[in-house]
């Protein structure tokens, strides 16, 4: 095995072969949750804390399963129920946690960087579950890890990331992780959206629909997300749906087996089609279930490692 | 009378533009002539072998968080920091408590800082009330009560109205305007410069454009109103280019830019390190590079410190919530002369330029200089010593300073404002 992190803040600083070494132990506990059985691999005994500082139903959710299918014992803790609400500061709420015996902390916060902060601040292992728009490395995983199940290796594949990748952490995460693993990542969407930057960072980026979707292998779908903008970077959902929306009519440019994707939650008719998120090329479903493989095997490296020092 | 004779230092002089060994004499708090010093009069002889003896700094931009007392930076502790590191003048920024857009406010300054300073310091009078850009404030009274200029930094009236009256009615009092050029609307979620680096930190950004644009404003003030502003802590490419096509064209403005900004680009805020959040934000390498030629050309005319204290638990936290801005004053003479001497030649009558008689001439002071009448304001510094900075060390309250664990070459051995003794280094 070639993992020794006991923290994973986000996939800019991993090797390919740590991907790998995720993506094979997720393979393996997805065996064992399709036959229902018990993996030998267990986290029996350890205290797993979801610390939920933004709404997130998915992600909290996969990450308690991944625990409890794991033997774990888990805790959420969400912005509403935290002391956060109270004026305590981020730093005093994860000493606690800790304090209180917590083997992991799964976080999701609104500021990126926080968990690199929470990782220099407590000794326990820190789960990155998205900050701000910095990165969400474990839906990045899952999409990997879905996409490797349709396209087998990665190599050479053209990726298209279509929609906000300005603000979206799970853009960044796919970006660096598909990268890694050989793919070619185009980014799509309006100008005030895709800045023309993101090509310093390795990917191809168009504002042409029809050029990101012709030859593409898959398409990941993101999230338009009203909370994060305002008004100033695009018109109107109408007018984005308009220009960007993958609608029907514009399926015929689409290879006829590409795999289409997305985070969710979806806005259904805003960035795609109900005929297209429900299509058989839509893998929307096998996401969110490899999610809870591919959580599984994060908690369970990251845990054996801090275990192991 | 006790007078003073310092010996054998090289004395840096920015009018005469020169660098050389040479007797200076002190008397009654001002530099003298040998002749002036009577026969009767005690004379105290320094003899500062191999040490440089510079015109006391003077910091444009100097931010304190209290007047008095509390377990924030104050006018004491701000001003034991400016001894040590060779500041004898600070021109304190109006976003202190008790907020300085009221002649109150200045008297109450102006009295503590007589009691508890142990260096000059000299409070700017915020150009609007509150800070908050809507109606200007009391200039004229603020004047009379004592303000050396006017500004809202670190925030700038965004009404164009408000501010242009503002001018305009400063210079009825020749008073000096200082223009932190910031555009809110394009630099409110304003974390880092807008790069790859901000791109792949998810950090929001701080674009060039965003002071850029208010330059531009300041300069086309300037031109119609034929009234003086000075341009604060520029840190873009772009404005430096701004600014050398106004003076070229005979526009009043002069302009300052950080230590930080001179020695750090953006590359140093990866990792989220909120000791690298400064304001303006860092920038590139470009940046760096056209400031330094910027300075070395004049047509930025002097450095501030920029020198923002926060305490350490608001300081520490996420990147995004943490407030922006460093400490500097401690660090920014050992930083210019540690880090520039590469790229900067005669780096000692430069940064005596620079941090000396330039800003002095921007506030319309009789320092800066060593010439014979003026206020005895200088610093005794040897180059040659090697130490690192911890900034825990540091006499500032608050310790939120880049350049923790540098390495630098030069220390000050002394401080006197107006011919008295304000630090001596221990041994």
């Amino acid at each position: 095995m070639t993992w020794g992190r006991k923290s994973l803040l986000g996939l800019e600083d991993l090797s390919p072969e740590e991907i790998i070494c995720i993506l094979d132990l997720a393979e393996e506990f997805k065996q064992f949750i399709s036959s229902k059985k018990k993996s030998p691999k267990n986290l029996k005994g350890k205290r797993i804390v979801n610390l939920f500082l933004e709404p997130s139903t998915r992600t909290r959710v996969a990450f308690e399963l991944a625990a409890k299918s794991l033997s774990a014992d888990v805790i959420s803790i969400a912005s509403q129920s935290s002391s956060l609400t109270k004026g305590e500061s981020l730093t005093d709420t994860a000493k606690n946690i800790q304090a209180l015996g917590a083997d992991a902390i799964v976080i999701r916060h609104s500021s990126a960087g926080s968990p690199l902060f929470l990782s220099r601040t407590v000794p326990v292992p820190i789960i990155n579950a998205g900050d701000g728009s910095h990165e969400h490395p474990s839906q990045a995983l899952l999409d990997i890890f879905t996409l490797r199940e349709k396209l087998g290796s990665l190599k050479k594949k053209k990726i298209t990331i279509l929609g906000d990748i300005l603000f979206s952490r799970v853009a960044r995460s796919n970006l660096w992780g598909l990268q890694k693993l050989g793919a070619e990542v185009t980014l799509a969407g309006p100008a005030t959206l895709v800045p023309q930057r993101f090509e310093e960072l390795g990917a191809r980026v168009t504002h042409d629909l029809e050029k990101s979707l012709s030859g593409a292998d898959a398409i990941m779908l993101l999230r338009i997300q009203h909370e994060r903008q305002s008004s100033s970077h695009f018109p109107s959902l109408d007018e984005y749906t308009r220009i960007f929306g993958l609608n029907a009519a514009r399926s015929s440019l689409l290879k006829k087996d590409v795999v289409i994707l997305h985070p969710g939650p979806i806005n259904r008719g805003v960035e795609i089609d109900s005929s297209l998120a429900d299509s058989e090329n839509s893998v929307i479903l096998q996401q969110v279930t490899n999610g809870i493989a591919v959580r599984m095997a994060i908690l369970y490296l990251c845990a054996k490692t801090a275990e192991e020092q | 009378m006790k007078s003073l004779l310092i010996k054998n230092a090289f004395v840096v002089d920015p009018r005469q533009q020169t660098c050389s060994r040479r007797d200076i004499f002190v008397h009654e708090g001002k530099f003298a002539d040998e002749k002036q010093i009577g026969k009767k009069d005690q004379v105290e002889v320094l003899s500062l072998e191999g040490k440089y003896l510079l015109p006391g700094l003077i910091d444009l931009r100097c931010h304190a968080k209290n007047v008095l007392g509390g377990s924030e930076e104050n006018i004491k502790s701000v001003s034991e920091t400016a001894a040590q590191s060779g500041f004898t003048s600070l021109l304190l920024m109006p976003d202190i408590s008790p907020i300085a857009d009221n002649p109150g406010a200045i008297r109450y300054i102006n009295e503590c800082a007589e009691k508890y300073a142990v260096v000059k310091i000299k409070p700017a009078g915020a150009l609007t009330n509150r800070l908050e850009g809507q109606a200007l404030a009391p200039l004229g009274s603020l004047r009379e009560a004592g303000v050396s200029a006017v500004t809202d930094c670190p925030l700038s009236a965004q009404n164009n109205q408000i501010f242009i009256k503002g001018v305009e009615y400063a210079s009825m009092f020749n008073l000096p305007v200082i223009e932190f050029p910031r555009d809110h609307s394009l630099s409110s979620d304003g974390n880092a410069h807008d790069s790859v680096v901000s791109l792949a930190m998810g950090l929001g950004g701080y674009p060039r454009m965003a002071e850029e644009l208010f330059v531009q404003r300041s300069i086309t003030a300037s031109k119609n109103l034929h009234a003086h502003i000075h341009l604060s802590s520029i840190s873009s490419k772009g404005s430096v280019e701004l600014i050398e096509d106004a003076k070229n064209k005979g526009i009043n403005v002069t302009a300052d830019t950080t230590p930080h900004h001179l020695c750090l680009t953006d590359e140093s805020i990866r990792g989220y390190n909120t000791h690298f959040k400064t304001l303006p934000p860092l920038r590139e390498e470009e940046d760096r590079k056209a400031l330094i030629k910027g300075l070395a050309k004049g047509t930025i005319d002097s450095i501030c410190t920029a020198h923002q204290p926060h305490q350490d638990h608001l300081k520490n936290a996420e990147y995004d919530i943490s407030p922006a801005g460093v400490t500097s004053l401690d660090t920014c003479l050992f930083a210019c002369l540690s880090l520039l001497g590469e790229e900067i030649p005669n780096l000692p009558l430069k940064i005596s330029e620079w941090l000396s008689y330039n800003p002095a001439q921007i506030l319309n002071s009789e320092s800066g200089t060593i010439d014979i009448g003026s206020p005895a304001d200088f610093i005794i510094i040897d180059l040659e010593t090697d130490w690192i900075y911890q900034a825990s060390e540091s006499p500032s309250m608050s310790s939120n300073n880049p350049f923790s664990g540098q390495r630098f070459n030069s220390v000050v051995e002394m401080t006197f404002v107006d011919g008295k003794l304000a630090f001596q280094k221990g041994p």
